[in-house]
C-alpha cells in the first residue's frame, strides 16, 4: 500500500486529541520555485453534515485537484468521527454543526495545516453544513485568510421534518392542485413576512450569524455560491423566505469582501458536471484576484495566467442582486 | 490510524493506496495482531458508496476490535479512488475485488478470509468466491444482478431529484431508464453513467448457487450467509437519509453478522459443513 500518488498524499494529523484523516493534494511544482512557503495559502475542505471528504459526486476531490494544479495546497480532512477519522459521530449532529460543535477542531486543523506545511493561512472550504463549520472556526482562528460557502444556511432547520408534512409537501410538488396551494401558501408566508417587516425569522441561528458578522465584518475574503433552491427564482429565495444571504451581505458591513454568485446550472449537491465546473471556475477566478498563489507570475502568460484571465472577463464582484438561501435541509 | 479501545489497546488503521492496473484504490486496513479472521468489505455502488460509509466504518471497527482485520475500499473510478468512473466496467470492479483478496490473504495464508459484500458489492464478493477465493460469504442485501443495484440508486437519486421540481418538470425513474435505453448517458450524483454499463449491468449477476444459502450450501462447502436488509438499516438498504440514519446505532445488525464471522474463524479448516 502506498501513502502518496501523484499529487496526492494520505495524511493523519495527531495531536487534536484524536487523529484524523485527510488527503494533501500537492501543489504543481512550478508555482514553488525559489518563494518562500509563507507566502503561500492552502485550502481546507471540510465535511458537509455526514459526508466522507470525497463529498457528493466526488466533486471535493475534483475541486482539490483542481486547485493544486493552479498552486494552492489543498486539504480535505474528515472531522471527528467523520469519514475515516477518529471519534464518535453524533446522533444529533446537525444540532451540534449548528451550534459550532466542529469550530475549535476546524480552527486547530487550519493552524496545525499553517505550522505543518508552512502556510500563510488557509481559505476554509465548506458546503451546506460544512459552511456552518466553516464560518464558526473563521471567526476564531487567526490562520483563516478566507472562506468559500457553497449554499450555506443561517437558520436552524429541523433535522428531521414530520413525515406529515413530507408527503405533503411531495403531493404539492407532483400534483397541479398541490402546486396551486403551495404557491398560495407561498403568498401568505409572503404577506407574514412583509407584516413583520422582513424581520429575522425566529428560527435563525443567532450565534452563527454573530460569528459571520466577526468574519465577513473583518474583512476575510468570502465567496458565496449559490445553487437554485426550490421554488426560488433565480437567485432570490422562494417567496415568502427571509432572503438571508441579502441580510448577511448587509450584516457584513462596509470593509467586508463578500462576493455573491449564483451557480444556475447546478443543484444543491453541485456534484453535476455542470455545476461542478461552474464552481471550479468561480473559486479559480475568486482565488486569484484575492488570494493569489505564490510563485504565479502575473506577467507570464502560460497556461495557469490565461486560464486565470478567461476566469476572470465575467466577473460580477460585487453582485448588484444577492442571492437567497435555501438548502436541501429544507426539503428535508 | 487507530480505534480506541476500553481495554486501552488501539487498532490501526491505515489509510493506503493500492495499485491496479490503470489506476489506485483507496483502501483502509484495520490492522489487529494476530487475527482470527479476516475480512475484505466490498460496499455499495457508485453514490451509495457515501450513504454507506459511516455505517461501514463502524461495521470494521467492530470487527476489529474483536481480533477480525479488515480491509474496506472504494471502487475503482469512485471517492478517493482513482481513474475516471465512466471507464469502468463491472469486470474492473470485479478485479478489483479479486486483486484485493489476493493482497489481503497473502499476508498471513492461513488466516480464513471471509468476503462480504453490500448491494453491488455482494455480487462481485459473490462471483470472485464462486472463482474459489476466500474461506466464506457474508452477503447483505445482494441483488441478483447489478441492474438492480442500479436501479436502487437510481430511484434514491430521482426521489431527491423530485424534492426541488414541480409538476411536468418532474422526471420519473422509468424516464431516465428510458433515456438510458435509447443511448443517453445518465449523470447521477455526479457519477456518468453510460448507455453501456447499464446494459452490462443486467447480464453481470450473482452466481445462481448464491440465490439462497440452500442453494449455496448445496453448492459450496464453504460457509456463506444471505442477510437482507430491511428498512430498519436504512441507509445500507433502501431509504434513509444520510446525515440522520447513517449515524443510528446498528448493533443489532453488527452482533449477530460478527458472530457469524468469529464462527467462521473457528470452523475453519475443521471441515465443518456451515448451515
Amino acid at each position: 500500500m502506498l501513502e502518496s500518488i501523484g499529487k496526492r498524499e494520505l495524511i493523519a494529523l495527531d495531536g487534536l486529541g484524536l487523529r484524523l484523516q485527510g488527503t494533501y493534494h500537492r501543489p504543481a511544482d512550478r508555482f514553488l520555485p525559489g518563494r518562500a512557503g509563507r507566502d503561500r495559502v492552502g485550502v481546507l475542505f471540510v465535511n458537509s453534515l455526514s459526508l466522507p471528504r470525497a463529498a457528493s459526486g466526488d466533486s471535493a476531490v475534483h475541486w482539490a485537484d483542481s486547485l493544486a494544479e493552479l498552486g494552492y495546497p489543498s486539504f480535505r480532512i474528515d472531522l471527528p468521527g467523520l469519514g475515516d477519522s477518529e471519534g464518535e459521530a453524533s446522533t444529533n449532529l446537525l444540532d451540534r454543526i449548528n451550534a459550532g460543535g466542529f469550530a475549535s477542531v476546524t480552527a486547530a486543523v487550519a493552524r496545525d495545516l499553517t505550522g505543518r506545511y508552512g502556510l500563510s493561512g488557509v481559505v476554509i472550504f465548506g458546503h451546506c453544513a460544512g459552511c456552518v463549520s466553516a464560518i464558526y472556526a473563521g471567526a476564531g482562528c487567526g490562520e483563516c485568510t478566507g472562506l468559500i460557502l457553497l449554499d450555506p444556511y443561517f437558520h436552524l432547520p429541523q433535522a428531521k421534518r414530520p413525515r406529515v408534512r413530507e408527503e405533503l409537501s411531495a403531493w404539492a410538488r407532483r400534483s397541479r392542485i398541490g402546486r396551486l396551494l403551495s404557491n398560495s401558501y407561498d403568498s401568505v408566508r409572503n404577506l407574514h413576512l412583509q407584516l413583520r417587516g422582513n424581520g429575522l425569522p425566529g428560527n435563525a441561528n443567532s450565534q452563527l450569524l454573530t460569528c459571520w458578522k466577526r468574519v465577513a465584518g473583518a474583512g476575510v475574503p468570502i465567496l458565496l455560491l449559490k445553487a437554485p433552491g426550490i421554488k426560488a427564482h433565480g437567485a432570490k429565495p422562494r417567496l415568502g423566505e427571509f432572503d438571508y444571504i441579502d441580510y448577511v451581505v448587509k450584516l457584513a458591513g462596509h470593509k467586508s469582501q463578500v462576493s455573491v454568485e449564483f451557480i444556475e446550472c447546478a443543484d444543491h449537491s453541485f456534484a453535476n458536471r455542470e455545476g461542478r465546473e461552474a464552481v471550479q471556475r468561480q473559486i479559480e477566478r475568486w482565488l486569484v484576484l484575492h488570494v493569489p498563489p505564490a510563485g504565479i507570475n502575473f506577467g507570464a502568460k502560460d497556461d495557469w495566467s490565461l486560464r486565470a484571465i478567461d476566469n476572470t472577463s465575467d466577473s460580477r464582484e460585487p453582485q448588484a442582486e444577492p442571492a437567497g438561501t435555501g438548502c436541501a435541509l429544507e426539503g428535508r | 490510524m487507530q480505534t480506541r479501545l476500553d481495554s486501552g489497546r488501539r487498532l490501526q488503521e491505515r489509510a493506503g493506496y493500492f495499485p491496479v492496473p490503470g489506476a489506485y484504490l483507496y483502501t483502509v486496513l484495520h490492522e489487529v495482531e494476530n487475527p482470527a479472521v479476516r475480512v475484505l468489505v466490498a460496499g455499495p455502488f457508485a453514490s451509495e458508496r457515501h450513504n454507506s460509509y459511516l455505517p461501514l466504518v463502524r461495521w470494521a471497527r467492530t470487527l476489529a476490535e474483536e481480533n477480525i482485520e479488515v480491509l474496506r475500499y472504494d471502487y475503482r473510478g469512485t471517492g478517493e479512488s482513482t481513474g475516471p468512473f465512466e471507464a469502468m466496467t463491472f469486470e474492473h470492479w470485479e478485479e478489483d475485488v479479486r486483486l484485493l483478496s489476493t493482497w489481503f490473504k497473502s499476508r498471513t495464508p492461513h488466516v480464513p478470509l471471509v468476503l462480504h459484500g453490500l448491494g453491488l458489492g455482494a455480487i462481485l464478493a459473490g462471483r470472485v468466491f464462486d472463482g474459489g477465493v476466500g474461506e466464506g460469504l457474508l452477503l447483505w442485501s445482494p441483488p441478483a444482478n447489478a441492474n438492480q443495484a442500479m436501479r436502487t440508486t437510481l430511484m434514491r437519486w430521482v426521489g431527491l431529484e423530485q424534492i426541488f421540481k414541480f409538476g411536468d418538470d418532474r422526471k420519473s425513474a422509468s424516464d431516465y431508464i428510458r433515456e438510458l435505453e435509447k443511448g443517453s448517458p445518465l449523470q447521477v450524483d455526479g457519477y456518468l453513467w453510460s448507455p453501456g454499463l447499464w446494459r452490462d449491468s443486467l447480464d453481470f449477476t450473482l452466481p445462481a448457487a448464491l440465490a439462497s444459502e440452500e442453494s449455496a450450501k448445496r453448492a459450496y462447502e464453504r460457509p456463506v450467509r444471505i442477510f437482507k436488509l430491511n428498512s430498519d438499516a436504512a441507509p445500507l438498504g433502501k431509504g434513509g437519509l444520510v446525515g440522520y440514519d447513517d449515524l443510528r446505532d446498528f448493533t443489532w445488525l453488527f452482533t449477530p453478522n460478527r458472530e457469524w464471522v468469529t464462527a467462521v474463524a473457528a470452523q475453519s479448516g475443521k471441515g465443518i459443513a456451515y448451515a
